[in-house]
């Protein structure tokens, strides 16, 4: 069961600026959290700050009740997987199946057992036939199913996205999602950072990040009913939810059923 | 950039696939240290057959093994001719006298020319370059018109020759052993070996196993980053640049225009892949467990024996 808790969290590069400044999240085992923000709000450097790759001037990141310092992140990052924006700089191996097998090997996880693992999880994602291939013969979507694959075989239990389909072609990035939703039905705990609204409509909650701070925290239905809140984070609704925001004078059943139409994703 | 083939493995089933390549990187050191032992042509020639029987043991094809050798030409060239010039022993076999005046002079820049042009049309290869150098030749050797600006002799010794052909087969010999090593064996397996064998190094400080991780990833990238050059180089041209043409300063400028992109992506490149791996537990120096395994087998032995044989063969005769 992984609760993944961020508490009071402070960030900066330089000293100077903060570029986080006094987040506060919970996220519960299971759910799908979207955060959101313009260029520049301070999502990677928080998803950073998530997986230990950074570590914060003040505030703690908490996973099942371990506090991430030097000591624990090797430990979190068995539960804590993260897959970045671009497809090429996160493939470590020299094939597939290598590249798959990293994570693995450096948990010690022994031969035998990699190589089913490995098999299982290229199936999961849809790269079984490609295990000998080299990353220059796949494309983008496939790089990143093969980091997802990698990452499953770690035994993660909370998955992050930054901007993971932000690179890829409309059609390889509705695959991708289709993935998402599975791992997500299967109880992977998803945080999805992305500038695009859209993608947010998968989730369950949206997290809307703005000069490094919490600017809005509130389940799907709730956060996309603020259109003003949005705007002010620079993020624009798409046209059809501003129009039904805009409607003031429909009956309340109506709205609610063109709501509930919207987000049938 | 698309023809770069050295290096490259292609999957198949010989003799040399079965090896582990341990046995293959030791093999190759032990025949290129017998190699350097043989002192006669015929030796040398003994070892052009072994290594040709070797090749169709292996089952790999000769054409493209020679194929493969077309990128280091110009060295094999640079080889020979070296060798015939500065090597001024034995018989003297020819010895012209060569004058650079108005007409030796102008044929030579008309034979340039042609060369060229025929290469822009893709009639280039071994046999223009041949019919260039004899063009060069006879107009250095019999043309002259008008007053000589300067004269030389061209001279050609026995053993200049004789060492020329003798180097450039060995340099062959040895091309063809590491073509045979990097054609038959996958890039994994080439730095697991490698990493084996370098494991006693570790005495002296060395992680074989951070080694042999730099290279495989060296190795992954090079197709991105050739591919990135590519880009670079089409965004320019399609704001004007042209690699193939203009001066010298124009050139550098080019190049410079192209390194410095190249550059600053492949900082970036570095410090996201250092983060993905990171995030994935790679802890330097904390041990791994390996997917690839390596085991000898029957065949290796079999290879062991045959390059001792070898060597042990090369030391008796230069012993006797
Ligand atoms: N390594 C760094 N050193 C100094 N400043 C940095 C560094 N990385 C990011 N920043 C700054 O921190 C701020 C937040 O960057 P961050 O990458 O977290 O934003 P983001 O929300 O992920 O943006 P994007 O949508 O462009 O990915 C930016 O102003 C950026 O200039
Ligand atoms: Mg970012």
């Amino acid at each position: 069961m992984s609760k993944l808790e961020i508490n009071d969290l402070s960030f900066t590069y330089t000293g100077k600026r903060m570029i986080l400044k006094n987040i506060q999240l919970q996220i519960q085992k299971g759910e799908w959290v979207a955060i959101l923000g313009h260029n520049g709000s301070g999502k990677s450097t928080l998803a950073k700050c998530i997986v230990g790759l950074l570590e914060p001037q003040s505030g703690s990141v908490v996973v099942d009740d371990m506090v991430l310092s030097h000591k624990t992140a090797y430990e979190i990052r068995k539960k804590i997987g993260i897959v970045f924006q671009n497809p090429d700089n996160q493939f470590v191996g020299v094939t597939v199946r290598d590249d798959i097998a990293f994570g693995m090997e450096n948990l010690g996880i022994p031969k035998d057992q990699m190589i089913s693992s490995i098999d299982f999880y290229a199936e999961k994602v849809g790269v079984k036939e490609m295990l000998d291939k080299e990353p220059s013969t796949l494309s983008g979507g496939q790089k990143q199913r093969v980091a997802i694959a990698g990452i499953l075989a770690m035994h993660t239990d909370v998955m992050v996205f930054d901007e993971a389909t932000s690179m890829l072609d409309p059609y390889a990035r509705n695959e991708l999602m289709q993935y998402i939703q599975e791992l997500h039905q299967e109880g992977m705990t998803i945080l999805m950072i992305t500038h695009d609204i859209e993608e947010a409509l998968y989730a369950d909650r949206i997290v809307v990040l703005k000069g490094g701070e919490v600017h809005l925290d509130a389940s799907k239905e709730e956060a996309l009913r603020q259109t003003e809140r949005m705007t002010e984070a620079g993020l624009e609704l798409p046209v059809s939810l501003r129009i039904l925001n805009g409607v003031t004078n429909l009956d309340p059943s109506w709205k609610e059923y063109l709501w509930a139409s919207t987000f049938d994703k | 950039m698309k023809n770069i083939v050295i290096g490259q493995f292609v999957p198949g089933s010989g003799f040399f696939y079965k090896l582990d390549p341990r046995t293959k990187i030791m093999a190759i050191i032990v025949l290129m240290v017998s190699l350097f032992l043989l002192k006669t042509m015929t030796q040398l020639l003994v070892a052009l057959a072994i290594a040709v029987i070797l090749l169709l043991i292996g089952k790999l094809s000769i054409v493209r093994i020679v194929k493969g050798l077309k990128p280091i030409f110009v060295l094999l060239i640079f080889t020979f001719f070296f060798q015939i010039f500065f090597n001024k022993t034995g018989a003297l076999w020819l010895d012209q006298t060569m004058s650079l005046n108005w007409l030796s002079a102008g044929a030579i820049v008309l034979a340039t020319v042609l060369w060229r042009v025929l290469a822009r049309w893709k009639v280039g290869g071994i046999l223009p370059f041949l019919i260039y150098l004899g063009l060069l030749y006879v107009s250095l050797s019999y043309l002259s018109y008008g007053s000589t600006w300067t004269s030389f002799q061209f001279q050609i010794y026995e053993k200049g020759v004789e060492m020329s052909v003798f180097v450039v087969i060995r340099l062959l010999i040895i091309i063809t052993l590491s073509t045979v090593l990097t054609l038959t064996t996958k890039p994994t397996d080439l730095t697991m070996g490698m990493e084996k064998l370098l494991r006693p190094l570790k005495f002296i400080g060395i992680n074989s196993e951070e080694f042999a991780l730099i290279i495989s990833i060296s190795l992954r990238y090079i197709p991105t980053i050739l591919d990135e050059a590519n880009k670079i180089m089409l965004a320019q041209a399609s704001r004007g640049a042209d690699f193939s043409q203009g001066k010298l300063k124009e050139k550098v400028k080019q190049v410079i225009s192209l390194l410095v992109p190249m550059f600053i992506i492949a900082f970036k490149r570095s410090e996201e892949l250092a983060d993905a791996m990171e995030s994935r537990n790679f802890v330097p120096g904390k041990p791994r467990s390996r997917i690839y395994d390596l085991v000898f087998g029957m065949n290796d032995i079999v290879a062991f024996v045959i390059s001792a044989g070898l060597l042990a063969a090369a030391i008796t005769i230069q012993v006797i």
